[in-house]
């Protein structure tokens, strides 16, 4: 592999010690990919639900107006990770987008269009209008942004393949991992957003919903997850398969660190399988719809590990005698620290008080 | 200078500037309509007013789309431009402020939580608690334009940093505070010509009016503010960055220039403020647009002043515009620029033009393109190959001065002393010097014309 063409680490020392960044990094990109998938599975989901059938229209529904403000919380989150993995990667990141400069950029374009899409679908779904074609173009955007996203993460992790795609941009997508990446991706957003409507849909019967429609969004959600999940565990092998043999062999030879986090990862993905071909009456087996969603969450969380070691294991030569300086900037970090509970805890209470404090009847309402 | 190059025919700088302006004008419009809405509700809840309550809920739904929409997509915009554009620069950002831009995310939180809860609990709270959200709203917004503003001022008046690499240096740098105040100006200003737009659409006339005169006031307290900001921020530059634009014979005329718009357009618009708070009847869509158009001039200039001011910086008196650091010219000047820009010497080898035309890729081309913007060929194109090799030498010797000047938190260089203040200085060896200048003549028309034909 060639690394002569790797920037030199910045020379400014990291302000922190490396395994905060990266304990900060894992844990804000997981809470960023329950967003993503909810905004790319639900979007997703929305558009093939159609408006026929028990419980599509409310499927269609419950997606549009969560992604109203999921699709923000999706950007906001994901600026942590974003900035954390730029203090350790940012040479191999920075080079990586730069070489598929348009596609990055034009990313920006695609989130724009898809959110503001989002809302004309919300407006649409409210006034009583069909919003098929709206829905469906946001989808487009988001997979696009999708196959922008894997395309640069694939490119960050291997310099050796820079120089040919300097030379030729679309080359970034020869690479025999992209669509199996790109799927496992794709397919873990629709399996987490279909357990999502299942597990909406049962929690609303609870509380006195339409049982019909509800039933039907509850069983759509229930086949979403059960398709995907089972699409997932061939595509899963396939991008295990597709990775270059070095990288695959070091990450098999990395023991129990690296094979524990897949192992679980991929039990919990063969137990989601399981539980959902169990569901024939998604209202009924509240228990069993809910197990759903902690095996999914729980399979991401294992599944992020993974690709935060096989992303080591991918740059363990480029970054071979990398010498990092440290040089803690406590004071700051403190203060990030305060803010950040600060901040999340008034956000609580503002949730807290908008849902306790409603008016009583005959009572002014803001 | 170590990252590969994205070409643009726009040119980098610009398209960092197009996406920037963008972003202000929509986070500062966040802020300052976050101010008005609380305030506008909270005299509607004190007086029982629902025509200020009407104003306060129609203008809610804009700063919605605004502030957690586009705010959010062009605040990522920007990380996506500086790093596609400015990859080095971006690297020495993030190392230095990286938990400063954490504590702003932190509030970015809040702010992007409370903004969608306030649009949604409209007739579903009690006033009290709608109110308390809004100002939680406000609050975090303008915390984050606190920490931010250590991190914009900081690249033109990195002040002590310079010596001490300390991050609260550099976050309270000698243009931090008047920024604010100017920056917190801007958010009243923009709010209230927006907010007087959409008081407009109230049918009756008295009410209407009592709502222009109230915006006036945001309106002209901003105008101020953003006036005594300014002038405090200019008092505050170092010599070298007010030659650029100041004075008698300011060494960038069309940055004069917009030093002039911006100050026209603030006194514009601080005389279309008066007219509303004088005759709020009179003040319809058409002088509300004009207030919006003239805000608009006001801030897309000053921050036009601000990123032109920094030349030949990107970041003043530490990293130049092209990536090289201050500190590593001694270094260059004895490795070359091509043992360290090993993208730009992608196929170096081939010839001495080729190997120049590597030299303009690394030291060159963040600022100038071929053939667009600030093309090089025009630039070339009068010049002869003596009178090239002198300007080329001069530049290369300049990089001394920087090389050995001293770090103070009045600045490095007296960069206004130079032959070139506004370009980097030339570095490398004397033959990456002399590949440059035999890359630059190929560019002549008349050394196009004989090759044409030779062939």
């Amino acid at each position: 592999m060639s690394t002569s063409l790797i920037p030199a680490l910045d020379p400014a020392p990291l302000p922190g010690p490396p395994w905060l960044f990266q304990v900060l990094w894992v844990l804000t990109f997981f809470i960023h990919l329950l967003f993503v998938n909810t905004a790319l599975g639900g979007t997703l989901l929305a558009a093939f639900a159609g408006a026929a059938g028990a419980g599509r229209r409310e499927v269609r529904s419950f997606f549009v107006e969560v992604n109203s403000w999921g699709i923000s919380f999706a950007i906001t989150f994901g600026i942590a990770p974003l900035l954390f993995m730029q203090v350790l990667l940012g040479r191999f990141f920075y080079t990586a987008t730069i070489l598929v400069g348009w596609a990055w950029f034009g990313m920006l374009v695609l989130l724009t269009v898809g959110y503001y899409l989002n809302y004309v679908a919300k407006f649409r779904l409210r006034a009583g209008k069909d919003a098929a074609a709206v829905v469906v173009l946001e989808a487009a955007c988001f997979v696009a942004i999708a196959g922008i996203q894997v395309t640069v993460n694939l490119l960050h992790l291997q310099p050796g393949r820079w120089e040919q795609v300097a030379d030729r941009a679309w080359a970034a997508l020869g690479d025999p991992s992209f669509l199996p990446r790109f799927l496992h991706f794709v397919l873990a957003a629709v399996a987490m957003a279909g357990a999502l409507a299942a597990f909406v849909a049962v929690r609303r019967a609870a509380r006195g919903g339409d049982a019909h429609s509800l039933q039907g969004m509850a069983r759509f959600g229930v086949k979403a997850a059960l398709i995907a999940t089972l699409l997932q565990l061939v595509d899963g092998f396939w991008l295990l398969l597709s990775m270059p043999e070095d990288v695959l062999r070091a990450f098999m030879r990395g023991g129990a660190a690296t094979m524990a986090p897949l192992g679980i990862g991929i039990l919990a993905g063969v137990l989601l399988l399981v539980v959902l071909a169990q569901i024939s009456d998604p209202l009924a087996q509240a228990t069993k719809v809910r197990r759903v969603a902690e095996l999914i969450v729980g399979a991401m969380v294992f599944m992020i590990v993974t690709r935060h070691e096989l992303r080591d294991v991918y740059l363990a030569r480029a970054r071979a005698g990398e010498q990092v300086t440290v040089a803690p900037q406590w004071g700051p970090l403190a203060l990030f620290l305060v803010v950040f509970v600060l901040c999340v805890g008034l956000t609580i209470y503002a949730l807290v008080r908008a849902a306790k404090e409603r008016p009583s009847p005959g009572e002014e309402a803001a | 200078m170590d990252y590969p190059i994205w070409n643009l025919g726009l040119g980098g700088g610009v398209l960092i500037g197009i996406v920037a302006i963008a972003h202000v004008l929509v986070s500062h419009f966040a802020i300052g309509g976050g101010f008005a809405i609380a305030a506008i509700e909270t005299l509607a809840v004190r007086r029982r007013n629902p025509a200020m309550r009407a104003l306060a809920k129609r203008s809610s739904l804009m700063l919605i789309l605004v502030s957690t929409v586009f705010g959010a997509i062009s605040g990522v915009g920007i990380w996506v431009t500086i790093g596609l554009v400015q990859p080095a620069a971006t690297s020495a950002l993030i190392h230095n402020y990286v938990w400063g831009w954490a504590a702003e995310w932190g509030f970015f939180i809040l702010e992007v939580a409370t903004a969608l809860i306030y649009y949604a609990t409209w007739e579903k709270v009690k006033p009290r608690t709608h109110l308390l959200i809004i100002w939680l709203y406000f609050f975090a917004a303008y915390m984050s334009l606190v920490i931010i503003q250590g991190i914009l001022s900081f690249m033109l008046t990195p002040g002590r940093w310079l010596e001490t690499h300390s991050f609260w240096d550099g976050i309270f740098n000698p243009g931090y505070l008047p920024g604010l105040v100017l920056r917190t100006g801007i958010c009243l200003l923009l709010a209230g010509a927006y907010l007087t737009l959409a008081a407009g659409r109230e049918p009756d006339v008295p009410v209407r009016a009592r709502m222009v005169r109230l915006l006036a006031v945001f309106q002209v307290v901003g105008a101020l503010l953003a006036y005594a900001g300014y002038r405090w921020w200019e008092f505050a530059l170092p010599g070298s960055v007010k030659a650029i634009f100041l004075g008698s014979k300011p060494l960038l005329a069309a940055l004069a220039s917009t030093r002039h718009l911006v100050l026209w357009a603030l006194a514009a618009y601080l005389l279309v403020a008066l007219f509303a708070l004088a005759a709020p009847r009179f003040h319809r869509w058409p002088t509300a647009v004009a207030a919006m158009l003239v805000a608009f001039a006001f801030f897309g200039g000053f921050e036009r002043l601000r990123e032109g001011a920094r030349k030949p910086f990107v970041i003043r008196d530490f990293m130049f515009s092209n990536g090289i650091r201050v500190s590593e010219i001694a270094d260059l000047n004895q490795r070359g620029v091509l043992a360290k820009a090993l993208w730009a010497a992608r196929g170096s080898a081939a010839s001495i033009e080729a190997k120049g035309r590597a030299v303009f890729r690394a030291e060159c081309e963040s600022c100038h393109t071929v053939d667009g913007y600030l093309s090089i060929r025009a630039l070339v194109a009068p010049v002869d190959p003596d009178m090239l090799k002198g300007i080329l030498s001069a530049l290369h010797e300049e990089g001394k001065e920087y090389a050995t000047g001293k770090y103070s938190h009045q600045g490095h260089v007296a960069t206004e002393k130079l032959d070139y203040p506004l370009m980097p200085p030339l570095v490398g060896t004397d033959e990456e010097q002399e590949a440059l200048a035999a890359y630059l003549l190929t560019l002549k028309p008349s050394h196009v014309a004989e090759a044409s034909h030779v062939n």
